[in-house]
């Protein structure tokens, strides 16, 4: 799902040709209008010519791609160690993406594991509709394994329509709808004509990648099907998208706040908080902030070739990445923004101080080993060092070259980067280093609990908001609270009995 | 009796199924030193992965084969033979629990001659490996534990005829998918005193603490297969560890193969409770062991089996619960419920809530089962949670019973809210909530009786006119009998 079919600017998604009147019939081989037999598995399991590995893997605006030659960039991603693996899917990484899109729905085409086993988890919030806390899916079985679920997809698309009249729809493919050739785009072109509303086709089965992948796959969605292809109601010289900004445990609402007061209007976020006229309408925007995610560069460099929108990286965790993200927005805006900015950021800055006078007194001489992916992998050392906390090692596992550049700049020479990020390796290094507190994802939660270790989950399951100035406090808040919580003196200590014997009492001599 | 109806939906809206593979990684969680291994592409482990981590608060050990795009084309038998042996080597597990997944399920792998082989490879020492056909695609949680333990059974008995001491001599590869039944070869033999307890997917820990205690009680030794209450209970231990810390010790597995005797609780041990049965144990089943009857019966049939008289402790036990039945009586007598679960699980609630006068109103299941046929209920559905939904706001439920997602129904429906099943993410200890035996039973029936009472506080308006169905929107206010409030007390 790389090129070939592009958005249409009625607001219809047409998958390939011309929109289909009526339900498909069934069988793949009656022939939808305008579907064509390679559909997914063509397209993303075979590679075919011009949207195949090669498009896919190659990225010109980022450092550590256009470092790899040909054959790197062919083989694409290091392949999982079987028997030696963690982490999601690509089909996890493009739920992710488009999931806190507030007003959409999400239609799974596959077996019930994929959605059955995933839905409602994310600690994405929204202000008004929450569309993402549903589980849509075909919910296919054996015998649409040998004959086809397209039908089944259409009428589940359309029954969520009609149920939850939802302002668009995804439709994301998986594994078996994959390997089994179902013709996606022919399903969501008809399904779009015969509900009257966008019906967006994404192709990112859990088998093509790792969960990057799949986020770099949804916004390649977003770009092909949904931006451009609606015109804002109001448009300001100081619109901006945020790409990578999932308002997880409503940080983003600590964010905008700030953002506003310094001039900037956020107009669309991909996708925290966000409604898909505002992101169909994204392209109208003055400036792009990619947030934590390098997997979504793809669609800030498409906005900008598209439209000629400017884009930067940044990030909201910490004091100084607030401080950088607010100049970066300056840089590309100017105007107001640019007159603002410094006061903005002087206030904020101040008060903050203020906020973590106390709690810098409690956290001081705390060692933190953090481990979490990506851009989190430094902006989270800068939040950490903003407020005191020494860290002793940051995990590498799921970062760039770039990143892993950045980790070591701030950590120093006495910091670690963490290869090899096994539950045991970390508590290897827990032990090594004397760290006070893994800060990391859920799924290491119980590694540190497990090991009477004090655990802050930063990732993407968390019901605390981090970023911004107000997150950068609460972080502090928390990881005082984390570590100074009685239950460490309790669990750590042995019972009575298991104790060592005292010292027999000498008789004085 | 139940009539069983097809819902709303060709696909699933907010669904209450859940995948097969999972229901098997489940089952291999509740052996000893175990690692489930998902035969499919990573993210099949690591949602299954999130949900029961989330749902138990525990480290959950499980791995993938990692299939991927390529090896999806070409062949997954090496991913998977490869994941094996790293597991093996990195984490030393006693046994090893495949399941698999729909991808490999889609492209026709032959799982059972590529184990074959394996095993024909494999020297001793290694870990036992236990392996099910899974397709995500193909019926759902209750039939992938079933799978799972039924190769669990075959794997004993295959250890006991081939005289593996189950230990660490033991060796190679038992898997359920194409094995025929085992006959027992010589005459029954071993520890009288161990008897073997087939557990069902909707037993808790401390359900089978409270199973566990009754069999104990009269002398035995019960050999819970699988046993979540040794891994799964939710215990701290001395450090972190990649396996399982507790469950069904492998040692124990030939132990099967000698039994005389065995119980079958929950109607997802039918196809293990055959084959063990098929070796010549004499198996007593049980659909779920729920409710004074069923408790009953369980107790009467240790008497028999053991000519031991019951003991005080048992008969106590029984006599608070008969008591509790009294009590509670008042609170739930006419209480409309609304329930949502795998059917091993609908069949011990909507038991219990009959025993003491609530009325099922709505009930959803995911997958058929014969048992369903026999619920105290007028009709259960196969469907979503938009069919539990529709019927509870249609028959005007107070309570809604159910895994995390249902919380949500109660919010829509405006009924009180009992988390119950999997996954509940967001609420504490349902991995221990009890309804097996006579303490379990007391316990869910006083926690199903104070949340209506809570709910019953917190409607400003009660009306204590009989419930109309067609009076939706006073529904939830209206009730059929007394609260022993304070005011109707005095």
């Amino acid at each position: 799902m790389t090129t070939g079919t592009t958005g249409t600017t009625d607001g219809t998604v047409a998958g390939t040709g011309a929109p289909a009147t009526g339900p498909p019939p069934g069988a793949r081989a009656t022939g939808i209008p305008g579907a064509t037999t390679a559909g997914a598995v063509g397209q993303v399991l075979a590679g075919g010519p011009g949207t195949g590995r090669a498009a896919l893997f190659d990225e010109p605006s980022c450092d550590h791609n256009r470092g790899k030659d040909a054959a790197a960039k062919r083989a694409g991603c290091p392949t999982p160690t079987p028997g030696s693996a963690a982490g999601g899917c690509s089909f996890d990484g493009g739920m992710i993406t488009l999931l806190p899109i507030a007003d959409a729905a999400h239609v799974v085409h596959g077996p019930i594991a994929c959605a059955g086993n995933s839905w409602e988890g994310r600690g994405t919030a929204s202000g008004d509709r929450q569309l993402f806390r549903h589980g849509f899916t075909s919910d296919l079985d054996g015998s649409d394994v040998v004959l086809g679920g397209e039908q089944k997809l259409y009428d589940t698309v359309l029954a969520v329509v009609r149920r939850y009249d939802p302002a668009a729809v995804f439709v994301h493919s998986t594994c078996v709808t994959a390997m089994i050739g179902d013709d996606l785009d022919a399903v969501c072109a008809a399904a779009a004509a015969a509900t009257g509303r966008p019906v967006v086709p994404v192709h990112a089965p859990g088998v093509v990648g790792s969960k990057n992948l799949g986020n770099r796959l949804a916004g390649t969605a977003l770009l092909d099907h949904v931006i451009g292809t609606r015109e804002p109601a109001v448009t300001t010289p100081y619109d901006v998208n945020l790409v990578g900004e999932y308002n997880i445990a409503g940080e983003l609402w600590d964010v905008i706040p700030v953002l506003h007061r310094a001039g900037i209007r956020v107009s669309a976020t991909v996708t925290g908080d966000s409604r898909f006229a505002d992101i169909a309408a994204a392209h109208r925007a003055r400036a792009t902030m990619v947030v934590c995610s390098r997997a979504l560069l793809p669609l800030a460099r498409g906005l900008h070739e598209r439209y000629g929108i400017p884009w930067f990286e940044g990030s909201f965790y910490g004091v100084r990445s607030m401080g950088d993200s607010l100049r970066g927005f300056a840089r590309l805006l100017g105007g107001v923004v640019a007159e603002r900015v410094e006061q903005v950021i002087a206030e904020e800055e101040e008060r903050t101080a203020r906020a973590l006078a106390p709690l810098r007194d409690r956290l001081a001489g705390r060692r933190a080993l953090l481990y979490t992916g990506g851009v989190k992998s430094w902006s989270l050392v800068a939040a950490l060092q903003d407020i005191g906390v020494e860290v002793v090692a940051s995990g590498a596992t799921k970062s760039t070259e770039d990143d892993v550049d950045r980790i070591e700049e701030l950590l120093g020479p006495a910091g670690r980067v963490i290869r090899n990020g096994s539950p045991a390796e970390l508590l290897r290094i827990v032990a090594e280093t004397g760290a006070d507190v893994l800060i990391a994802g859920g799924r290491n939660q119980y590694t540190a609990l497990k090991a009477r270790l004090p655990f802050l989950d930063v990732n993407q399951e968390r019901h605390v908001p981090l970023a911004g100035y107000a997150g950068t406090v609460e972080l502090a808040r928390r990881l005082d609270a984390a570590l100074t919580n009685p239950v460490w003196e309790q669990v750590r200590a042995p019972a009575p009995w298991d104790a060592a014997a005292p010292a027999p009492i000498r008789a004085a001599s | 009796m139940a009539r069983i109806v097809p819902g709303t939906h060709r696909g699933a809206l907010d669904p209450v199924k859940l995948s097969q593979p999972l229901g098997a990684v489940l089952a291999f969680l509740g052996l000893d030193r175990a690692m489930p291994l998902l035969h499919g592409s990573q993210g099949c482990s690591a949602f299954a992965k999130a949900l029961l981590t989330r749902h138990f608060r525990e480290p959950i050990p499980l791995q993938t084969s990692a299939v991927t795009e390529v090896t999806a084309v070409l062949g997954t038998g090496e991913n998977l033979l490869a994941a094996i042996d790293t597991v093996a080597e990195r984490t030393g597990a006693q046994i090893i629990g495949v399941a698999t997944t729909g991808l490999v399920e889609a492209s026709g792998e032959d799982l059972h001659g590529l184990l074959s082989a394996r095993g024909a490879r494999a020297g001793a020492g290694g870990p036992l490996v236990v392996a099910v056909a899974t397709p995500d695609f193909e019926a759902g949680l209750s039939r992938g534990w079933a799978k799972a333990v039924e190769a669990i059974v075959a794997a004993g008995l295959h250890l006991a005829a081939t005289g593996g001491t189950g230990g660490t001599g033991g060796t190679g590869i038992v898997d359920g998918i194409g094995t025929g039944s085992v006959r027992r070869t010589g005459p029954a033999r071993g520890r009288d005193h161990l008897l073997p307890v087939l557990a069902g997917v909707s037993l808790t820990a401390t359900d089978l603490d409270e199973i566990a205690a009754l069999v104990r009680a009269f002398g035995l030794d019960p050999l819970l297969v699988p046993d979540l209450s040794g891994s799964l209970d939710g215990h701290l231990d001395d450090g972190w560890s990649p396996l399982t810390t507790g469950g069904t010790p492998r040692a124990l597995l030939p132990a099967l193969g000698t039994a005389a005797a065995a119980h079958a609780v929950g109607v997802t041990t039918a196809s293990a409770a055959d084959t063990l049965a098929g070796a010549g144990t004499a198996v007593t089943r049980h659909d779920h062991l729920s409710g004074l009857a069923a408790v009953d019966g369980l107790v009467d049939a240790l008497r028999r089996h053991t000519g031991a008289e019951v003991p005080a402790d048992v008969r106590r036990a029984r006599a608070r619960f008969t008591d509790t039945l009294l009590d509670a009586h008042f609170v739930l007598d006419g209480a409309r419920i609304a329930v949502a679960g795998e059917p091993e699980l609908l069949a011990a609630v909507t038991t219990l809530a009959a025993s003491a006068g609530a009325r099922t109103v709505a009930a959803v299941t995911p997958t058929p089962d014969p048992v369903l046929g026999t619920l105290p209920c007028e009709e259960v559905v196969l469907g979503d949670l938009t069919d539990l939904q529709d019927r509870a706001a249609e028959a005007g439920a107070e309570l809604v019973i159910g895994n995390g997602h249902t919380r949500a129904t109660a919010l829509a429906v405006d009924a009180a809210h009992l988390p119950l099943g999997l996954p509940v993410a967001d609420r504490l200890g349902v991995a221990l909530a009890t309804l097996a035996g006579y303490g379990g039973g007391r316990r869910f029936l006083t926690e199903l009786a104070n949340r209506l009472l809570d709910h019953r506080d917190r409607t400003p308006h009660r009306d204590r006119t009989s419930h109309r169905a067609d009076d939706r929107d006073h529904a939830h206010r209206t009730t059929t009998a007394p609260h022993p409030t304070e005011e109707s007390l005095c």
